[in-house]
């Protein structure tokens, strides 16, 4: 820090531009990484689901395989989630990192719910296609109240906008019944996850200036 | 143009950085030591003599604790931090729009940064 300069208007606002892109840029959670992340992960993993689950599938691969595919896709999105959120929050200490705990453990308390189901269902016997249907209506559901919430707690239209469009689609997805809800899921779920990742890329170019 | 000069206390570089990097932050946040001063790129030293400045103003709180048998320091910006680099960017803004804004440099004493 060299402070033997006097600073001009020009050079002084150029400064606190410069300074707060850097902060910002270190310190604040990017939208357009989870929403990316999470996207690419239902468009690709219920796109897969839906090629295979088809009566005349897409590709010769059977469903186990597929929903294996599915589940590293989501794994990989919550290690790209976790790993982005831990290190722009490293150093910060205060209201928002214990905001951001708590929220980040409702949905891991909510995914338990989601998984034991699953679990109780099929010891229970049930079809392997109820097991399907329980758990896409079950962790959609959560994951779009969840937004709600979110966007209810961060003042952040876009991803209250976000949980209320998944839940639409859900209910879409559910109404229309397998094979095609994996596809409903596929280009409305990941579809509006990648558009809110673009909706956020669009405002953070306008949110420029002192 | 005697309302219109720049807070000394936050005007000189180094200030402007740690001022502007803790109102970035949202109400409520502070960060550690090390994390500010990787984000100001100041030497510790440096940081410590400005941060002082800005604690003895009130703008700026300094909390020291334990984490473990560590001992951690936070730092955060006050309200009346707040306030006065909200002032700040007020009067920058009333300078940059003044149609000859050539020789008000907006500097208001530079002469109390020479321990720097």
């Amino acid at each position: 820090m060299d402070d033997e300069h006097p600073l001009d208007p020009e050079a002084t606002a150029a400064l606190i531009a410069e300074q707060r892109a850097r902060v910002e840029g270190a310190t604040a959670v990017d939208a357009r990484v989870l929403f990316g992340a999470w996207g690419l992960a239902w468009l690709l993993g219920f796109g897969l689901l839906w090629a295979t689950a088809l009566d005349e599938p897409l590709v010769a691969v059977d469903v186990d395989a597929a929903l294996a595919v599915f589940a590293a896709l989501l794994v990989a999105a919550g290690v790209v989630t976790a790993v982005h959120i831990t290190a722009r929050s490293r150093g910060v200490r205060g209201v928002s990192a214990r905001q951001g705990a708590l929220y980040g453990w409702a949905w891991f308390l909510g995914f338990a719910v989601v998984w034991a189901l699953a679990f109780a269902l099929r010891r229970a016997g049930a079809a392997e296609d109820v097991v399907s249907l329980v758990m896409m209506g079950t962790s959609v559901v959560l994951v779009g109240t969840l937004y709600m919430a979110g966007g209810a707690l961060w003042d952040s239209t876009t991803q209250w906008a976000l949980g209320a469009v998944i839940t639409v689609v859900t209910v879409a997805a559910l109404l229309v019944g397998l094979p095609h809800a994996y596809l409903v899921m596929c280009l409305g779920g990941g579809g509006a996850m990648l558009a809110a990742a673009a909706v956020e890329a669009v405002r953070r170019r306008r949110a420029r200036g002192l | 143009m005697g309302e219109e000069l720049l807070d000394p206390l936050i005007h000189t570089q180094a200030r402007l950085r740690i001022m502007t990097t803790l109102t970035a932050l949202p109400r409520g946040d502070r960060l550690t030591f090390p994390r500010l001063q990787a984000l100001v790129e100041a030497s510790a030293g440096n940081l410590s003599t400005h941060l002082r400045r800005l604690e003895e103003a009130g703008y700026v709180e300094v909390v020291k604790g334990h984490q473990g048998r560590v001992p951690t320091t936070q730092v955060g910006v006050t309200d009346a931090g707040r306030r006065a680099f909200d002032d700040y960017l007020a009067r920058l803004r009333a300078l940059l729009a003044a149609p000859a804004h050539a020789g008000a440099d907006g500097t208001a004493g530079t002469t109390d940064d020479q321990e720097t």
